[in-house]
């Protein structure tokens, strides 16, 4: 099989959910090439996950296939990104990620990194209950591109508030853009509250960090 | 009517006096507010490391005893706020060292998962569930054989716990045992939801044994809830999320729908009514709930889009709907008139020819008492039958 035919497998099986196949796929990608065909292999997943978060989106595929595709990526990756030359990998950006204080739903958020992973994003993950100073330190300290927080009670989204508060006092605001999720939020809070963008799901979130990552 | 016609009367599709108004209290925020009740400083006592063992043992020894009580406060506060009905809920706990929680305490549930404890800023105790402690195929399988005596324990206390609350307060307001968590929830969340979308892909075979086994306990637990003689029972899984099913509704059927068709049968045997509850967006599995057999839904999550309204028009009177004030704004910092509103609403979205019952649409410690009083209120003076508004 040759690189480009290598490369179509590799996102049929991620496509078709077939673990085995994308892995061993990526193997050979790795094995045969140089540094371009890490590349391209890196590529051919963010692709192919761009279509899996497009299906989500259609409402075509469900949490469980989104999820396990991302696993999929997750362990593909996981044999790519060491052959990446320094530098080459997660140059798309750093994006802090957590779930507020007092609320400990993962399932949206975990879909968030392992999409922004997949797209090579650098993720710090907080996990959840995570308290105002530890988002806004790792903001600093990674010098962040963007502040994800995923949100699902009514009763800790004050959280968010708190956080942008923060990150205004600390100067930080200006160059951390804010961009927040899940089911107790709306567009219209987000805006109220000063976040710059909402996510209805983790694709479109990721389609928007995309955007920031670019401009 | 009393209470109990009125919801029965709901439940056959027929009109009563008028809307019946379910409680869905549980939590010790909530029923402390209402009761004027101080909260049981169970956190500090906890936090105290010379008192932390002991108090451990106190409650593992005197677990049943703080359920009971717990749910005995829900229903002295569902009577005081004027429900016509309220659930009750059973969990099965062991408090066990562990230095990786907050508190060096985590609690375990019969099932494999592990919670902690946290406390709001009045005092009052919450458990939150944080991951399943069945990551793998040999934990989950080494679990459910160590735990079969705490099964048949846990099943003996369920039918004790429900049958007592009905002894003590079924003739001031209608307790309906709720058989929770549910199949689902019991199989994805002690192994994880990714290492669960794993296993259905990589170990098919091992799903299907960890949902068949945990169908059987379902129906053993289903029985043990309906012991308590009410004719009206709950069961339920979280199918939904915010935008849609949690799984394909293909591969819901075909992992769950055999497990849920054996639930309805083991109801209708009984003689028995069944409300399911899910949360999120279910719009496309309401056609499934009817082939199941499922005779009534509560919740209809309004934060994933779920309208009553929308409801009754796709399944028509082929299932009873119990729900669905909001608790993310409404019921926690909404207006006297929006509430009043938002009632009349439901009303005039669902009430007509019956099959109808006014609740809020999930527990949640924010909700606001007064709230649920102007609840119950605007219930009483809109939801007279024959409805008018
Ligand atoms: C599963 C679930 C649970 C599980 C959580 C397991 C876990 N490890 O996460 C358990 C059973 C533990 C649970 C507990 C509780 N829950 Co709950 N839960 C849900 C449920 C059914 C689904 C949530 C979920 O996982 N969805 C799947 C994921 C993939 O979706 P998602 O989180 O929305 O994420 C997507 C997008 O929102 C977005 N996204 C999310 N975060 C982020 C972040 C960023 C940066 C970006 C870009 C995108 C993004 O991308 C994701 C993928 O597209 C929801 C119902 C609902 N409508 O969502 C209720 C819900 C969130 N829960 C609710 C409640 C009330 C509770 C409890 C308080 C119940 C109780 N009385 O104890 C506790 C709270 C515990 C706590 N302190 O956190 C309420 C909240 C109501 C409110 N407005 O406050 C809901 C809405 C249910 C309802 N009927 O009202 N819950």
């Amino acid at each position: 099989m040759n690189s480009d035919e290598q490369l179509g497998t590799l996102k049929e099986s991620l496509l078709g959910l077939d673990m085995e196949s994308a892995v061993e796929a990526a193997r050979s990608l790795a094995d045969g090439g140089g540094q371009a065909a890490v590349q391209d292999a890196v590529s051919a997943v963010s692709e192919a996950l761009g279509v899996v978060g497009k299906r989500f989106q259609d409402g075509e595929w469900f949490l469980t296939e989104l999820v396990y595709a991302g696993e999929i990526a997750k362990e593909v990756m996981g044999l790519l990104t060491p052959l990446l030359e320094a530098g080459a990998a997660e140059a798309a950006g750093t994006v802090v990620v957590g779930t507020v204080a007092g609320d400990l739903h993962d399932l949206g958020k975990n879909i968030f990194v392992s999409y922004a992973r997949g797209a090579g994003f650098k993720v710090v993950d907080l996990g959840v209950d995570v308290p105002v100073d530890r988002f806004v330190d790792a903001a600093r300290e990674s010098s962040a591109l963007a502040l994800g927080m995923s949100c699902l009670l009514t009763s800790t989204e004050g959280e968010i508030g708190k956080v942008i508060a923060e990150l205004e006092r600390q100067g930080l605001r200006e160059s951390v853009k804010v961009i927040v999720g899940g089911a107790a939020l709306t567009e219209q809070f987000a805006r109220h509250v000063g976040a710059d963008a909402f996510a209805p799901d983790a694709i479109t979130g990721l389609d928007t960090v995309k955007k920031w990552s670019a401009s | 009517m009393d209470f109990k016609e009125r919801i029965l009367t709901a439940m056959e599709h027929q009109e009563p006096d008028r809307v019946p108004v379910m409680g869905l209290v549980m939590d010790p925020a909530t029923s402390n507010q209402v009761l004027g009740k101080q909260p049981a400083d169970i956190g500090g006592l906890l936090n105290d490391p010379s008192m932390r063992g002991q108090v451990k043992d106190i409650i593992n020894l005197s677990w049943n005893d703080i359920m009971y009580s717990n749910f005995a406060d829900a229903l002295e506060a569902s009577i005081k706020l004027g429900f016509d009905a309220n659930w009750t809920v059973y969990t099965s706990m062991e408090v066990v060292e562990d230095p990786q929680c907050k508190t060096g305490l985590a609690w375990h549930d019969a099932f494999g998962r592990l919670w902690e404890m946290t406390t709001d800023d009045k005092g009052n105790m919450l458990l939150n569930y944080i991951c399943g402690l069945l990551t793998t195929e040999d934990k989950w399988e080494a679990w459910v054989e160590n735990k079969r005596p705490s099964f048949d324990m846990m099943i003996q206390n369920v039918a004790g716990y429900h049958r007592k609350l009905v002894d003590n307060y079924g003739d001031r307001i209608y307790p309906i045992g709720y058989a929770a968590p549910g199949i689902f929830e019991n199989s994805w969340q002690p192994i994880g939801f990714v290492n669960f979308s794993r296993f259905v892909y990589q170990k098919p075979n091992f799903v299907e044994r960890v949902i068949a086994f945990h169908t059987d306990l379902y129906l053993r637990y289903l029985d043990a809830v309906m012991q308590s003689g009410v004719e009206v029972v709950m069961g339920g899984d979280d199918l939904g999320q915010k935008t849609g099913p949690m799984m394909r509704p293909e591969l819901i059927e075909k992992l769950l729908g055999e497990s849920y068709r054996r639930v309805s049968e083991t109801v209708h045997k009984k003689g028995r009514k069944l409300v399911w509850h899910s949360c999120g967006n279910i719009y496309s599995l309401l056609e499934k709930f009817v082939e199941w057999g499922f005779d009534g839904i509560i919740t209809m999550e309004p934060t994933a889009g779920m309208e009553l309204g929308r409801v009754r028009e796709q399944v028509g009177h082929k299932l009873v709907l119990v729900g669905n004030l909001d608790v993310s704004y409404l019921l926690v910092r909404g207006s006297r008139e929006e509430v009043e509103a938002a009632v009349k609403k439901a009303i005039r979205d669902a009430a007509r020819g019956g099959g109808y019952i006014l609740s809020a649409s999930h527990s949640h410690s924010s909700v606001d008492p007064k709230r649920l009083e102007w609840m119950v209120d605007a219930a009483h003076r809109y939801g007279k039958y024959p409805i008018s508004i």
